[in-house]
């Protein structure tokens, strides 16, 4: 098993690298950044991190923001999505596959070249900086995928205990609420966090749709601390942004990394 | 009876009057100072930082200004103020404007015009050449800050005359190269970028002709004074009075040669003369400035590159804002910001200054490169327009198109280019 | 019952049909500044400026060698990866959120991170070097090296993302195949090449179509992580898009751009289809042997 660990190892440390060294960069200072390898009295520092949190918005303000965008999209998604991919899975196998490969169209779309006409939309309805309203495109960007995931998901249960349901008089709604949604509920969690994740790290319509500092997605925060370069070495400030940026991320992949995997999974299977 | 009746009414009178110059008083106090922003390149914030306090200690409960620190690159400053534009939003006051702005945003309909704002004497305070590039349509648009040209600088100790003509220029470096005395002769900015466009535009004027006129859509590219200043640049690299490297170099490259005494002349900023005065220059005490050089019978041209303060529309306070440009623009504020930073100053008093004149005579020979000043074609499209004439130039210059065909592409291309955004009048 | 499709579908359509129309539509007008950001017929002079313009030409080629460098890199590594993921190992779900924690984080995120590593002089890889081959590598400011780091960058970031498909195809290989060759005396490469591969195929395609399709749209990493630079080495198409519209104010351009990088995106993808249709079938023609 020796060559298989050592593999691993370095599986480990090409994964993981370019973030250690992202998490060294942010406790040095500047001194120690410019300067070689030396050994330094004045080597670790926190002020980055106050720099970075202090700032005008505070950095945590756009983790919110972020936070808000992918909680409100995951939920348009959900319930755009739950009903879509209920009919898709109860149509006859020709137009089914149809509208599939229509959707693995739309998912494989690069929806940076929607930019333009969706910064029309934002000016022509006045959508530009809310929120709320970034909701709509990252919605409508993750029906594909969610759709085709929860189709899916129904697809597999067995028909007759919908079946029954309906012979007892289930209306639909009712069937949903207490029947179909809990027992897809591992997909409905898979499409929900890779919904949720797709919106937090979504950035060119972000991008065209906010300008308001305060009001900023995280990426698209970060964008625009790279490109103040107002110091010679401000690898420092910048290495504790992408620290604390990752933080949420390392964490959610961390908690839900089953359903994320199979909803991959599930998608490149039934895709 | 009266008599009491008419003191209380005195002392009814005394108390209110008192009263009411109190509540007067406070609510002078109490009124929130009106809040000005300006948006600036990190440099130019740091710079008049000094400036700001004294302006807001001036005007305390009056005016505050709050000048915001934008990036350092200069187009980064454009896009984030675009950004907000394009969706409605106007997030600051005003914004230090590049001068090849000010048509683009103009034309937007994004700013304030300032015609209303200065007097004619204000306006004719400005030395000749500051006032160009801030208009458009008619309009004053920007109020200049910082006023930059391009300035020939020659090496006293290897000859007694700066050039006037391009041959000359030519001629006297082929002499010093041959007879050893200098590496190169010409030093320049030849990378693909907007510094090209800038020597390419004092180039063409030079010998007579125009890159683009915005009114009537005539492009003079592809005519003999084009081509001819394109085969002028071009024959220096060929000859070697200016090295293949200049294709690759900026200011700071050009700088970095000529200070360490590599050329006898080189094309560059105002800024430049204070870094070969420094210790560590080679050529100390050994440098001249004067304006490019240019065709017998044909003006010498320089490329302006100023900086402005432009105010919004959709400002709130905007009369406020103009004091703020008033105040960052005035003699004292230049001098200030000659004297610590080398910034051109835009007022004929400061160049007319003769205390100043004594410990910086380099400023007669800039004040007199200034009414020499030719702006960038003034159109909207603008920075399409020298996209197209830097890819080309920069193919020419490389060795990879001929002088004559590379500006016949750049005529064509910027003629599509104008035509297909609409810009043919 | 289909009526509960409709939602869905209004937002799909808003989102991807109307605005390819739009492009279509506006492509033939001019829509720029000058003209008030309001679209005017000008008979296909955006189309003529697009068929000389040898920026978008030079920026297709520089995206088309981005996308087919790191797709391939990307496919053969995340096979590698795959292939460990799928043994039987201690912590296994440890080492696959670990592996699975590049994908999860925003681009620009650490597009700031590769720029101080890239960073000459003093960032990790060129002080390496430095210490290795005696003089600088300048990697983000030599064209010839900067469109190699954001592959590099992109590798890293999306691997895990093929990784995880192809270990869902891996996953669906029986493993009696593998001990019936073992028996036959077959070789861990004959099994790849002969087993794995083929029949791993369908989902190859579908990493591979995806991404190139995301590849070709490079937009986040590029912005951030070098603007294009140096010397516009490292430009993309959407980048040239979207500087036409946002700083050069051509919306009319811009969506000439886009609507024709998206015909050709679309005739690539057919093409890759094709083309490992072609090897499927070919394939399964070898399995029955």
């Amino acid at each position: 098993m020796k060559p298989g660990r050592i593999v691993i190892v370095i599986l480990l440390i090409w994964s993981l690298g370019p973030l250690a060294w992202q998490l060294y960069t942010s406790f040095c200072t500047d001194q120690a950044l410019v300067m070689p390898f030396a050994s330094h009295d004045q080597r670790w520092t926190l002020a980055h991190y106050q720099s970075v949190l202090t700032s005008n918005p505070p950095f945590t303000r756009y983790l919110f923001n972020s936070l808000f965008a992918g909680v409100l999209s995951t939920i348009l998604t959900l319930l755009l999505a739950i009903p879509a991919g209920y009919c898709l899975s109860k149509l006859g196998k020709r137009s089914a596959l149809v509208i599939k490969c229509l959707l693995i169209g739309c998912a494989l779309f690069p929806y940076v070249l929607l930019f333009l006409a969706l910064l029309e939309i934002a000016r022509f309805l006045q959508l530009g900086n809310s929120l709320i309203a970034l909701a709509i495109p990252y919605a409508a960007l993750s029906q594909p995928l969610a759709v085709l995931l929860l189709a899916s998901a129904f697809s597999d249960l067995p028909s007759e205990l919908e079946d029954a349901a309906r012979v007892e008089g289930l209306t639909i709604l009712q069937r949903f609420r207490w029947i179909l949604l809990p027992l897809i509920s591992p997909a409905i969690a898979s499409t929900a966090i890779l919904v949720f994740l797709f919106s937090w790290n979504e950035y060119p319509i972000a991008l065209t749709w906010i300008s308001d500092s305060d009001k900023l997605t995280l990426p698209v925060a970060m964008a625009r601390i790279a490109g103040s370069s107002i110091h010679s070495v401000p690898y420092g400030p910048y290495a504790a942004a992408t620290v604390i940026g990752s933080i949420p991320l390392i964490l959610l992949v961390m908690i839900f990394q089953k359903p994320i995997v199979s909803g991959l999974t599930t998608g490149a299977v039934k895709g | 009876m009266l008599w009491i009746r008419s003191r209380s009414i005195k002392l009814v009178m005394a108390i209110t009057t008192l009263i009411a110059t109190g509540l007067f008083g406070l609510s002078v106090l109490a009124r929130q100072a009106d809040q000005v922003s300006i948006l600036m390149p990190a440099p130019f914030a740091d710079s008049t930082a000094e400036l700001v306090k004294t302006f807001n200690r001036e005007h305390r409960g009056r005016i505050h200004l709050n000048v915001i620190r934008g990036p350092m690159e200069t187009e980064a400053i454009s896009d984030l103020a675009i950004s907000s534009l394009l969706l409605g939003d106007t997030p600051f006051d005003a914004l230090l404007m590049d001068v090849t702005w000010v048509p683009k945003y103009a034309k937007a309909g994004w700013l304030e015009p300032l015609d209303g704002y200065f007097s004619d004497d204000e306006v004719n305070a400005l030395a000749s050449g500051a006032s160009e590039g801030n208009h458009y349509q008619g309009s004053l648009l920007r109020w200049p800050l910082v006023a930059d040209i391009g300035l020939l600088y020659w090496r006293t100790d290897l000859m007694d005359e700066p050039p006037r003509t391009p041959e000359e220029l030519t001629n006297i470096s082929r002499n010093l190269q041959n007879s050893g005395r200098i590496p190169y002769g010409y030093v320049w900015q030849g990378r693909q970028y907007e510094g090209l466009s800038c020597v390419y535009l004092e180039m063409i004027e030079g010998f007579g002709g125009e890159w683009l006129t915005p009114e009537t859509g005539r492009i003079g590219l592809d005519q003999a004074p084009g081509i001819a200043a394109t085969r002028w640049l071009d024959g220096l690299i060929e000859a070697g009075i200016s090295p293949r490297a200049v294709t690759n170099f900026n200011e700071s490259e050009a700088l970095q040669s000529f200070k360490s005494g590599q050329a006898a002349f080189m094309r560059n900023w105002p800024y430049a003369w204070a870094e070969l005065q420094k210790n560590d220059s080679a050529v100390k005490n050994k440098v001249g400035i004067t304006t490019m050089v240019a065709q017998t019978g044909e003006k010498p041209a320089a490329t302006l590159g100023s900086w402005g303060l432009s105010l919004l529309r959709g400002s709130a306070r905007p009369e406020s804002t103009v004091e703020a440009f008033k105040f960052l623009t005035s003699e004292d504020s230049q001098r200030y910001l000659y004297t610590n930073f080398g910034y051109t100053p835009t007022q004929n008093a400061v160049f007319k200054d003769q205390k100043l004149l004594k410990n910086h005579p380099s400023l007669a020979s800039i004040g007199e490169a200034l009414s020499y000043a030719r702006s960038r074609p003034e159109t909207p499209l603008y920075a399409q327009v020298s996209d197209v004439l830097q890819r080309k130039l920069s193919s020419t210059l490389t060795g990879m198109t001929s002088p004559t065909a590379g500006m016949e592409q750049a005529e064509r291309s910027t003629e599509q280019v104008l035509d297909a955004a609409g810009g043919t009048p | 019952m289909l009526m509960l499709l409709i939602p869905s579908l209004l937002f799909l359509i808003a989102v991807f049909a109307l605005p390819l129309i739009r492009y279509g539509w506006l492509s033939f007008h001019a829509d720029s500044v000058m003209t008030g950001l309001i679209a005017i017929p000008n008979q296909g002079a955006n189309w003529q400026r697009f068929i000389h313009d040898s920026r978008y030409w030079q920026d297709l080629l520089q995206t088309l060698r981005f996308a087919l460098v790191s797709v391939t890199a990307e496919v053969i590594l995340g096979l590698a990866i795959a292939l460990i993921l799928n043994q039987p190992l201690r912590k296994r779900a440890l080492i696959r959120s670990s592996s699975l924690i590049p994908w999860a984080l925003p681009t620009t995120v650490m597009a700031l991170g590769w720029r101080w590593i890239f960073n000459t002089p003093y960032g990790p890889v060129d002080r390496l070097v430095q210490s290795g081959l005696g003089h600088s590598l300048n990697a983000l400011g030599e064209p010839s090296l900067a469109w190699i780091t954001t592959v590099y960058a992109d590798v890293w970031k999306t691997t895990p993302f093929v990784a995880l498909i192809l270990l869902a195809g891996l996953q669906t290989i029986p493993s009696d195949l593998y001990e019936a060759a073992k028996l036959e005396g077959a070789g861990p490469w004959i099994c790849l090449r002969r087993i794995t591969i083929p029949l791993l195929l369908p989902y190859l395609g579908l990493a591979l179509m995806f991404r190139l399709a995301q590849a070709f749209g490079v937009f986040d990493l590029v912005q951030v992580m070098t603007g294009g630079g140096p010397a516009s080495s490292t430009e993309s198409i959407a980048l040239y898009a979207y500087w036409n519209a946002m700083r050069f104010l051509d919306f009319g351009y811009s969506a000439t751009i886009m609507i024709a990088s998206f015909v050709i995106l679309s005739s690539l993808i057919a093409i890759a289809w094709f083309v490992i249709s072609m090897a499927r079938k070919r394939s399964v023609g070898a399995l029955a042997e």
